[in-house]
């Protein structure tokens, strides 16, 4: 519980308009789109980095819990107050600080919204690379929290590779800054390991980021198939062929049927699969690639090869996979969805593996993924009035990404550990590993203050008090 | 001195553990190409080389990644990854001896990190062993994760400060089906840098963009300001840039010789000069632009990504303009010392406010201060 007091001091910091401690208020905020909830005790909108320094100062001196939030889009848990305490918006700290196209960098405050750097700069020819298909709603201090990828990062990278500097306070209200405009610092490099750290070892108060030329041409195409597996094996014949697309998403014949009837993208009914492949960079290397492309797809057994002929046709052939989880909830309200990463080989065999999962558990699995990269998001479907069937469908989940990490990959590409995946860590990692991220973690947050019950499978999780979200008509994800 | 060269992961772990259980100083490396950098160690009771740390852990081409031991030749790894027209292109100095382990922890590399990233963008996993003899992982064998704390970061440039690296994972790419380098001289800085800035703000996109003042390009037999650009794709895309940069591009043999002058700037001219050092300066694309006009000595810069390394012929002078350096603001440290360093000399001079928190993840790692201390740049 916050003392009163310190409710009092807090709100002192950011003003009678700049928190929530009403129940009603702050049931918007138990929530990130997971299958968790918990309610902070009061949600704070601090404007500076002072003040966040200044409100880590008071939790400090009262012992109590901190969660940072940006957009609540992150899926797995981390933006929830599961011990309470005070949650910490940076919804108000949306300020792009500075564009400096000249050094291809931007500074912008962590609340920034992803695409608004990069519409920032649109004019000038300049792009942020990180896209997440969220990347209307969720800011970039979420970003450097999770790591998070995106249909684009195929070729560009994910957000560690984009971000060079950091601003951040820690529990102890103490400021420091990491990294900066240059690379190649001297020293540890902090900035890559507080990128992907969930916020569990300081809130990030600036950004840092690079920006990108935009590219001259942009090639968009549609490859349709009979057979799931055979996407599997275009993508491995792409790299055999050294192309590097910007990006290669899949659709399977489920998902495709739920994101036609949402968006009326002019995706085939009757498919099994589609995969959607871009290519971007000079205008003579996208037109080859572009052959090539279309001869590995058909090759590989798609029956047919479409390719958008203007931007509106791209728009659209993107509207459909940048809905999906939309058009998902329209014909189920429940679902999870998981991100597991497996090394590229093993795509055919790991979408067989889940097709042996969905029958043994009798649950629709339908299937969207970053298939360039490996990153399977299989979305889990079930009835949340069927008593059990939540369970039934966590455990799918948590069956396929242990069948992840047994092909040498991971429990999550993008969107991070949190609470839901905590238990998984012990698959993924060695006691000693882990041990080793407690004792770093413990280095900025001595007392475990700062989003506690989050990232490390220790005795002091938030598993026991899990209240999954079962609010009825509620979406589950 | 007694060298240990353990032949599995387990013996290093038993090495580590054994000589620090008994408080001994440790000198850790793989080949030891790159005594010189980083800074004065004391010396060592036990010296130990992952060297024969050679085993490919795993490789599927088709996956465009590769797991190796840390004390596989550099080289070693580029060649396996060339018969599948694959490639790590970290271009890192002292090629033909530097271990990937060593690569990593000195975090050096080279001009196509423009294109492709440096090691902190090429590294997907790893595993570590600590002073304690644990065997710790992070990341994977997968080009995207977001599972638990990126370790491996902390690795990149410790300059084994932290732990011994036992395996690391790389992202690979394929190999451009051609290549051409086109390397022009002006006569002043303005008319490069004006070069330059035209090439980033165009659509081309360049694989590697390097600039070279007199002083450095006399080195390597050229003259004038010499900036470097190299192109890679198809023969199509080689038709474009023959459009835009002209006809006189250098390709096969002679590219290559070109590139490994550069790339082996550093190892030539240490040999050379005994009491030389080399500095690196840390800045922006403009930034440059200043950091070139002030200095003399020769400079080779990495003009498309900001860090500019300037070669000093002797301790004195290397220590006065890391002086003006730091004085400017510029984020400046002596990479290379001269063999005999100067009593009191601070390779890197002025760390900044999150240099405490790397002092706790020393502590944490060694707290009895035993592996290579001092080789972070005399600070930790
Ligand atoms: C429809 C949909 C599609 C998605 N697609 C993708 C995708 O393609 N790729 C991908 O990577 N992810 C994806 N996600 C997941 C999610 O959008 C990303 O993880 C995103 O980075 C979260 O940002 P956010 O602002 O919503 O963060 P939140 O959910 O608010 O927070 C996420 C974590 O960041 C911490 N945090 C937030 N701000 C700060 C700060 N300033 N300092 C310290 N910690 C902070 C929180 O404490 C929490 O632990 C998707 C989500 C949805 C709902």
């Amino acid at each position: 519980m916050i003392p009163q007091e310190a409710k009092r001091e807090l709100a002192a910091i950011v003003g009678p308009k700049g928190y929530l401690d009403r129940d009603e208020d702050l049931a918007l905020y138990e929530y990130d789109g997971g299958v968790d909830m918990a309610r902070p005790e009061m949600v704070v909108f601090p404007q500076t980095s002072e003040q966040v320094a200044a409100i880590a100062r008071i939790t400090a001196k009262y012992g109590i819990p901190m969660v940072g939030r940006g957009a609540g889009t992150g899926l797995s848990g981390g933006a929830i107050a599961c011990q309470g305490g005070v949650m910490i918006s940076f919804a108000r700290m949306n300020r792009i600080l500075e564009i400096d196209l000249e050094n291809e960098r931007a500074v912008v405050q962590p609340g920034v919204v992803n695409l608004d750097i990069s519409l920032a700069v649109d004019a000038d020819g300049y792009f942020y690379a990180p896209d997440p298909s969220s990347q209307k709603a969720c800011t970039i201090g979420g970003n450097v929290a999770e790591n998070a990828g995106g249909p684009h990062t195929l070729a560009y990278g994910v957000t560690t590779n984009h971000v060079l500097g950091l601003e951040c306070v820690l529990p102890d209200g103490s400021v420091f800054t990491t990294g900066g405009k240059e690379v190649d610092l001297p020293g540890y490099d902090l900035t890559g390991l507080l990128t992907g750290s969930e916020g569990t070892m300081a809130l990030v108060t600036k950004v840092v980021v690079r920006l990108m030329r935009k590219p001259e041409a942009v090639q968009t195409l549609l490859a349709v198939y009979d057979d799931p597996e055979d996407c599997g094996r275009t993508v491995a014949e792409i790299t055999a062929r050294a192309i590097t697309p910007v990006a290669i998403e899949m659709m399977d014949g489920v998902l495709l049927r739920m994101v036609e009837e949402a968006t009326h993208a002019g995706y085939p009914m009757d498919a099994a699969a589609v995969l959607l492949i871009e290519v971007e960079g000079l205008k003579e290397a996208t037109e080859e690639q572009v052959e090539q492309i279309r001869e590995a797809c058909l090759g590989c057994g798609a029956r047919e090869v479409r390719m958008a002929r203007s931007p509106e046709e791209r728009d659209l052939l993107w509207k459909g996979r940048k809905n999906a989880f939309g058009a998902v909830g329209r014909v189920s309200p429940s679902f999870v969805v998981q991100d597991g990463m497996v090394p590229r080989a093993k795509i055919p065999s790991t979408l067989r593996f889940i097709r042996q999962v969905s029958e043994r558990y009798g649950l629709l699995i339908s299937n969207i993924f970053h298939a360039g990269d490996g990153n399977m998001h299989p979305i889990i479907l079930f009835n949340k009035r069927r008593p059990g069937e939540l369970q039934k469908a966590l455990r799918a989940g948590e069956e396929i990404l242990e069948h992840c990490v047994a092909e040498g990959g991971s429990i999550t590409g993008e969107h991070g550990v949190g609470i839901e995946k905590l238990a998984l860590m012990r698959v993924q990692f060695s006691e000693d590993s882990i041990e080793c991220m407690v004792r770093l973690k413990r280095l900025f947050d001595p007392e475990e203050r700062l989003n506690p019950g989050k990232l490390y499978p220790t005795h002091k999780g938030c598993l026991e008090i899990r209240q999954p979200a079962l609010r009825p008509g509620a979406i589950l994800y | 001195m007694e060298t240990l060269r353990p032949k599995s992961i387990d013996e290093l772990a038993e090495a580590l553990r054994e000589a620090a259980g008994g408080g001994k100083r440790i000198r850790l490396g793989g080949n030891f190409t790159k005594n010189r950098m980083g800074g004065p160690s004391p010396a060592p009771d036990v010296v130990i080389s992952t060297c024969e740390l050679r085993r490919i852990v795993e490789y599927d081409p088709r996956d465009l990644t590769i797991s190796v031991e840390a004390g596989l030749p550099f080289a070693e790894l580029e060649r396996i990854a060339g018969e599948h027209k694959q490639m790590a292109p970290l271009d890192p100095p002292f090629y033909a001896g530097a271990t990937v382990g060593g690569v990593v922890a000195a975090n050096t590399n080279g001009p196509r990190r423009r294109l492709y990233g440096a090691c902190r963008d090429l590294v997907i996993g790893m595993k570590f062993v600590t002073l304690e003899g644990k065997l710790v992982s992070s990341g994977g064998m997968v080009v995207k994760n977001a599972a638990g704390l990126d370790m491996a970061k902390l690795m990149v440039g410790s300059m084994g400060t932290l732990a011994a690296i036992a395996v690391v994972n790389f992202r690979l790419a394929p190999r451009p089906p051609a290549s051409r380098t086109y390397a022009s001289s002006f006569s002043t800085l303005a008319e490069a840098f004006a070069a330059r800035d035209a090439l980033l703000r165009s659509p081309l996109q360049p694989v590697a963009i390097d600039l070279l003042n007199p002083a450095a390009a006399a080195r390597i037999g050229r003259q004038g300001y010499l900036l470097v650009v190299q192109v890679g794709g198809s023969e199509a895309v080689m038709e474009r840039y023959a459009r835009e940069l002209g006809r006189a591009a250098v390709e096969g043999e002679s590219e290559a010789e070109l590139w490994r002058r550069i790339r082996e700037f550093t190892p030539e001219f240490l040999a050379a000069h005994p009491q030389g050092a080399i500095l690196r300066i840390s800045s922006t694309l403009s930034g440059l632009k200043q950091v070139m006009g002030a200095i003399s000595a020769p400079i080779v810069a990495r003009a498309g990504t900001g860090v500019g390394y300037a070669y000093l012929d002797d301790a004195e002078q290397a220590a006065r303009t890391l002086a003006d350096a730091t004085e400017r603001g510029w984020k400046a440290v002596m990479e290379f010392l001269p063999e005999k360093p100067p009593a009191g000399l601070v390779p890197w001079p002025a760390p900044g406010d999150d240099f405490a928190i790397m002092e706790k993840i020393k502590r944490m790692f060694d707290p009895g201060h035993l592996l290579n201390p001092g080789r972070l740049y005399g600070r930790l």
